[in-house]
């Protein structure tokens, strides 16, 4: 079984059914979004597979393996990388150190290593220049606008190698030529043979970019498709206006 | 990007630095100076081990003198129950509170914040309450009396000497330590937790491991200053021993000087150290040593948030000619930045 696959998944605040036994496939390869109305639950499965919340019930396998529940790292070392919706970056330290926090050590000798390693510099290096932020690699993140702090965590979840990236409203609060920009990278990056996952009320980025959407409403999904078929789809306008 | 006279400055005050401690018991001719170097010396380890933690992490551990105490309580008892040798006592101890660290620090570490701090001083109020009732052991609130590790022989100058180089032995190789982890990759992982913890997770810094080893690092260290006061100053009393001020003076030292900075807590030992001596002699045996302390932090939070390394460092940078501050660097880039 390739990629990412989700099963029954049920995670609940209180009374608030955030996410209510979703079942969800995604093309491994491509670019999947996944939208739906504030509060459909969007944030929440992203958690719960992530492993950054433990899900009441339902499974989360990727390439086959049950990855469900696992310890955040874990799921981040089998390959599964992510952005969050209120971008989050290291505040005080510099971009090319929010960069080298995200390198494996391996073993516990190789933990004590010096972190400024030149080939992990070069690498650090390298990617900000692909985000384009590589002037400012020694300034620290707080000093950095919101859009190129949307880049330097772009860039850190880059840092951890991940097959598997789930982004959490890449387009949300930066102007349109940074949305553009966005959008070029991420279309590179999946060429080179990274799935993305992204959650996205940007509707044109959403249909330029995605090759495959999942549509959201009150915690599971109520559509599936390519593109076009799933904006015309009557069931989708309705959990749009309907609320 | 450093250049070589930075090197070359930093290399001289480090030589400095250690000539100054080398010989200050020589110059320190008067008894009560050279007591009052070795109180100050023996914070400056505690605040450095308790900085393992504190600065790395940014868990604020409150309690820190559980393990100072435990390290005391368990050199000493070593020593009379079991007839160890002080030194070997001084380092197993060390190493019992090391282990016990473990289980505490996984149970302690997964609350952040605030409920941290919290259970940080649970577990010293615990112990205060064990060591004085547990009579037949701990000797109860009648307190402890250590053996001296030196013959009778050795004057009381003599002792409050070796002391002092023995707590600057102990705080060379903590500062080496803590050097080095400074550097290294899971330096930069336990940075990431400081930062922002469930970041650090999704990017698969494995951080209940890295937490808990930078705990068991700082306990053990802790412990060790705990063990080598215990025998110099002979006596222990679990009120003292147990106490929440000695764990917040490990924390308003760090902070004062700086929790990021190497010498850091060194600096802030050294002021806080000096202080309290000196408005103890101003003002007597009465508390108002206490309200001076108080005064004093609250400046330093107010004007000094990063502590007083971090500050003159940025002071020296803005007087250095030449020097653009990092802000109007990132103007210019920002300008940069549009113009593309
Ligand atoms: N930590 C939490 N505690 C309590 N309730 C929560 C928590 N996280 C989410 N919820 C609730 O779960 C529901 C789904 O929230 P979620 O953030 O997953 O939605 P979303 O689809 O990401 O919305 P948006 O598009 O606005 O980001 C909401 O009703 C929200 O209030
Ligand atoms: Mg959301």
């Amino acid at each position: 079984m390739n990629g990412l696959r989700v099963a029954g998944l049920t995670k609940s605040f209180g009374g608030v059914r955030a996410v209510d036994e979703a079942s969800v496939t995604f093309r491994h390869g491509r670019i999947n979004a996944l939208i739906g109305p504030n509060g459909s639950g969007k944030t929440t499965f992203f958690n719960c597979v992530t492993g950054m919340v433990k899900p009441d019930a339902g499974t989360v396998t990727y390439h086959g393996r049950d990855i469900t529940g696992r310890g955040a790292h874990k799921i981040a070392h089998a390959g599964i990388g992510r952005s969050f919706q209120l971008c989050r970056v290291f505040p005080r330290l510099t971009a090319v150190e929010n960069l080298l926090a995200a390198v494996r050590p391996g073993s516990v000798l190789r933990a004590l290593a010096p972190a400024r390693l030149k080939a992990d510099v070069d690498r650090a290096l390298a990617l900000l220049t692909r985000v384009g932020i590589e002037h400012l690699a020694d300034v620290e993140a707080r000093d950095l606008s919101y859009g190129q702090q949307k880049l330097l965590e772009l860039a850190g979840v880059l840092m951890a190698d991940p097959e598997t990236i789930l982004l959490d409203e890449p387009a949300g609060g930066v102007n349109p030529a940074l949305i553009e920009r966005i959008g070029v990278l991420v279309r590179e990056l999946n060429a080179e043979g990274r799935t993305f996952l992204i959650v996205e009320h940007n509707m044109d980025l959403v249909m330029s970019l995605s090759d495959h959407v999942v549509v959201f409403d009150r915690g599971r999904p109520i559509a599936e498709g390519p593109p076009d078929a799933v904006r015309a789809d009557p069931v989708v306008l309705a959990a749009y206006l309907g609320g | 990007m450093r250049s070589g006279s930075e090197t070359f400055v930093k290399a001289a005050g480090l030589v400095g630095l250690a000539g100054l401690v080398v010989a200050f018991p020589g110059l320190a001719s008067d008894p009560f100076v050279l007591s009052v170097g070795v109180v100050i010396i023996s914070y400056a380890v505690l605040a450095t081990a308790w900085n393992f933690v504190g600065g790395f992490t940014g868990y604020i551990s409150l309690g820190h003198a559980a393990y100072s105490g435990l390290g005391g309580y368990a050199t000493g008892l070593l020593i009379l129950r079991a007839d160890v040798n002080p030194w070997v006592a001084l380092l197993l101890g060390g190493l019992v509170v090391a282990v016990l660290a473990v289980p505490v620090g996984i149970a302690a570490l997964r609350v952040r914040g605030a409920s941290f701090v919290i259970v940080s001083i649970a577990l010293v109020l615990v112990l205060l309450l064990v060591f004085q009732s547990w009579e037949s052991v701990t000797g109860g609130s009648d307190g402890l009396r250590v053996p001296r590790p030196f013959d009778a022989d050795v004057l009381r100058p003599e002792q409050h000497q070796r002391f002092f180089h023995l707590h600057a032995v102990l705080l060379a190789v903590m500062l080496l330590c803590w050097w080095v982890i400074d550097r290294s990759r899971f330096g930069m992982g336990l940075k990431a937790i400081r930062e922002d913890e469930d970041k650090a997770r999704s990017l698969g810094v494995p951080t209940v491991r890295y937490k808990l080893a930078a705990f068991v690092v700082s306990a053990f260290f802790t412990a060790l200053g705990g063990g080598l006061y215990a025998l110099w100053f002979g006596f222990l009393d679990p009120i003292f021993q147990f106490s929440i001020l000695v764990g917040s003076n490990m924390v308003l030292m760090s902070l004062l000087g700086g929790v990021r900075s190497l010498f850091g807590p060194l600096v802030g030992a050294v002021v806080v150290g000096y202080a309290t001596e000196f408005f103890k002699a101003q003002y007597g045996d009465t508390q108002m040593h206490l309200v001076a302390m108080g005064v004093l932090l609250a400046v330093v939070v107010l004007f000094l948030p990063d502590g007083i390394i971090p500050a003159v460092r940025g002071l020296l940078a803005r007087l250095r000619p030449g020097q653009a501050s990092i802000r109007e660097v990132t103007q210019e880039e920002l300008a940069a930045e549009v113009r593309r």
